[in-house]
């Protein structure tokens, strides 16, 4: 067992760390969210219950996860982005510090769905994590104190920044949301010791913004300038809002992009390159090696932020080095990491937009009638909604041992009214109303395990509301993840059996993590707080806002029964 | 700023009191006056009231992203519903126009000066035509 552990991390380009840690948003370089852990088993996770709880004092959704690094957890709040640093030496895990950073309020009104905060990242003796208002800020892990700060957003733009950092040797990779307001998106690298901005690279635009370089990219010159129409790249979104892996043999980073603004396609002819993509580009100085998009002149708002996860994997026979990534459009892809070349393409829910993809030429086989645009009236009966057939801010997570990937999934289908849009910069541009219906079966989320060298469901558990936590999968062969209407949940990782429930809080919008603790036990903790697109969606009250009442939406009447808002943290352990 | 797409609804709205010039100063039912004395402030009536405004007003909520925080139909997103009958800044016509023109804390963009009096006054007059339910549920699902 522990040798192939070590083998996988090798493997996975990852450096040797202690299992009992968790420094990084997906626990590792390759975003796999799988702990070596197996104190807690499919036997005995009956017994676990909760050992401690904190609530965090702010009431937007609490995406992301803690940190457990050096005996302290690192807990980030959605906007005021407050740092908690707990000592976890002692009863109670009483306070080593809080950092309460001064936080532009005006980021409010900029954050397109809800003051969320997808979390810290650690890396030599500090916490690094952005601030909603576009900042990046450095914060020592000891002792509280803020190291550094730099602006890397412009919210005069539309630009906020909720996303998770991601370190890879020196570099702080960041990215800004934005995808409602016209922003022109991009990924920046900072400097991990002093905050300094080293590279720049845009998602579109002419290559020299691009950092695109004559031989290192072989996708055609100018691609995200000759893709759109006009100046349309200029305010055409491309945010980078989710979770970054890294390939540390291979050198190259992998992020997924958002979707192109404004939502009504005819403002923006063209496949609008390198929206809904994934992009591998080299930490040190930004060029980009190789691009795949993932849904071309997007009419629906499928955005690609999800979580690349790396993997090594037979596939027709065939040992290869593989990025999957289950993406809003409903499809689940497996691609080589080195190339981008397209490997396994397939529905991993409700699907009507495309029949199916191309693999081998990558294209999806769009289904004509449900191409939106403002010429084109109501559209009804697109699956899934923009909510994604999974979302983004849900992280999957990968089990070498099984070798299944674990998922949140929404079944929900949406019609889509397309209407012409003008910009102001700093405030939305969108154009389109799209409500929302419970896909076939009217069950709306469910919990799946995903073979992806074979593009197939192995498993899945079905629930009410859609599933919008993150995953984790232990050696211990349990899954744990939450639920909207605020249950956290551990199933076999084989058998997709449920083992164990608590109800926590609130309704769950994190990623569950697991860690050692400083007596070598193992617990596992997680955020409850339901916040995002849902408690948007629907809440009935907010408690911070009195004339703030409004009717729950028609396809989830019932959610404000099970659930309000509230931010905790959760700590469980046998 | 990329106003093409909706440059005839501007167009159309551009009449009315001049663009440029803050409006007079609003009296508030709601605020609580020192000493007993009502402020030194009138009232501001909109112009656009008629049914082809409202009509342009609801194109214009869309077009101008009004949409985009306050949701479909105004019923509430990262903003607050404004059709639930409930208001924190006043809902009477000047009340609607001064906090779209002057905007208000915690997110809502100052459009003064960038969208014409008239634009927002048709925007206001869409806002108060949408009904409002007698009660809000809050305890049935």
């Amino acid at each position: 067992m522990l040798s192939s552990l070590v083998l996988f991390a090798v493997l996975q380009g990852t450096p040797a760390r202690d299992d009992g840690e968790w420094r990084m948003p997906g626990r590792d370089y390759a975003a796999t969210r799988y702990s070596g852990l197996a104190s807690i088993t499919a036997s005995n996770v009956q017994r676990l219950r909760p050992v401690w709880s904190f609530s965090t004092g702010v009431l937007g959704g609490h995406e992301g996860q803690p940190l457990v690094v050096d005996k302290t957890m690192y807990v980030v709040t959605p906007f005021p982005n407050v740092l908690y640093a707990f000592d976890l030496t002692q009863e109670g895990y009483p306070l080593r510090f809080k950092y309460r950073p001064d936080v532009n309020p005006t980021a409010v009104g900029i954050a397109c769905c809800d003051v969320i905060n997808r979390g810290a990242v650690y890396a030599d003796g500090r916490i690094v994590y952005n601030l909603l208002d576009g900042h990046t800020v450095a914060v020592d892990a000891v002792t509280g104190k803020e190291l550094w700060k730099t602006k890397i957003a412009d919210l005069g733009e539309g630009e906020t920044t909720p996303m998770a950092p991601f370190v890879a040797g020196n570099r702080v990779i960041v990215g800004p949301s934005g995808g409602e307001f016209g922003i022109y998106g991009w990924v920046k690298a900072l400097d991990l010791a002093t905050g300094r901005i080293v590279w720049t690279a845009h998602n579109m635009g002419p290559d020299s913004l691009m950092l695109v370089r004559p031989g290192t990219f072989k996708g055609g010159a100018n691609v995200g300038l000759t893709t759109w129409a006009g100046e349309s790249w200029q305010r055409g979104g491309a945010p980078v809002w989710g979770w970054i892996s890294y390939d540390a043999e291979l050198d190259l980073i992998y992020f997924g992009v958002g979707n192109p603004g404004p939502y009504n396609p005819e403002q923006r002819p063209g496949e609008n390159k390198w929206t809904n993509s994934v992009l591998a580009r080299r930490p040190g100085d930004g060029a980009l090696v190789w691009a795949y998009q993932f849904t071309p002149h997007d009419s629906w708002d499928y955005d690609s932020n999800a979580e690349m996860i790396l993997a090594d994997l037979t596939i027709r026979g065939r040992r290869r080095k593989v990025l999957v990534h289950f993406d809003k459009n409903g499809f689940a892809y497996t691609l080589d990491r080195a190339t981008g070349e397209v490997l396994v393409a397939e529905p991993f829910t409700n699907v009507t937009w495309a029949k199916r993809i191309d693999v081998a030429s990558g294209l999806p086989v769009v289904d004509s009638t449900k191409v939106t645009g403002a010429s084109r009236g109501n559209i009804e009966g697109i699956c899934p909604s923009l909510e994604g057939g999974k979302s983004p801010a849900s992280p999957s997570a990968y089990s070498p041992q099984t070798g299944l990937f674990y998922t949140a999934t929404n079944n929900l289908c949406m019609s889509y009214q397309a209407a012409p849009v003008s910009r102001i910069a700093g405030t939305p541009f969108i154009g389109a109303s799209t409500p929302y219906s419970a896909g076939p079966g009217g069950y709306m989320g469910a919990f799946i395990a995903w073979d992806a060298a074979r593009g197939r469901k192995i498993w899945e558990i079905r629930e009410k509301f859609p599933v919008w936590s993150g995953a984790v999968v232990t050696a211990g062969n349990v899954v744990f993840y939450g639920t909207l209407d605020g249950w956290f949940k551990a199933a076999d990782a084989t058998s997709g059996r449920e083992l164990w429930k608590f109800k926590v809080g609130s309704g769950v919008v994190g990623a569950p993590i697991t860690y050692r603790g400083p007596d070598g036990r193992q617990y596992v903790a997680v955020y409850s707080g339901i916040g995002g697109d849902w408690f948007l969606l629907s809440g009935d009250v907010r408690s911070d806002d009195p004339a703030d009442v409004r009717p729950p939406a028609d396809f989830a009447k019932d959610l404000a029964r099970h659930t309000s808002q509230g931010g905790m943290v959760w700590i469980f352990g046998l | 700023m990329d106003l093409r797409p909706v440059a005839a609804l501007l167009v159309v709205a551009a009449c009315g009191r001049s663009a440029g010039g803050p409006p007079p100063s609003v009296r508030y039912a709601a605020h609580v006056s020192a000493g007993g004395t009502l402020p030194a402030a009138g009232e501001l009536k909109n112009p656009f009231a008629d049914s082809a405004s409202v009509k342009q007003g609801a194109q214009l909520f869309v077009a101008m992203n009004c949409d985009g925080c306050h949701g479909g139909g105004a019923t509430g997103w990262v903003g607050p519903s404004l059709v639930d009958g409930r208001w924190r800044y006043g809902g009477e016509d000047g009340a609607v126009f001064q906090s779209i023109y002057y905007g208000r804390p915690r997110g809502m963009p100052a459009y003064g000066g960038i969208l014409s009096d008239g634009v927002i006054w048709k925007i206001v007059a869409y806002i108060r035509a949408q009904p409002v339910p007698a009660v809000v549920p809050t305890q049935s699902w």
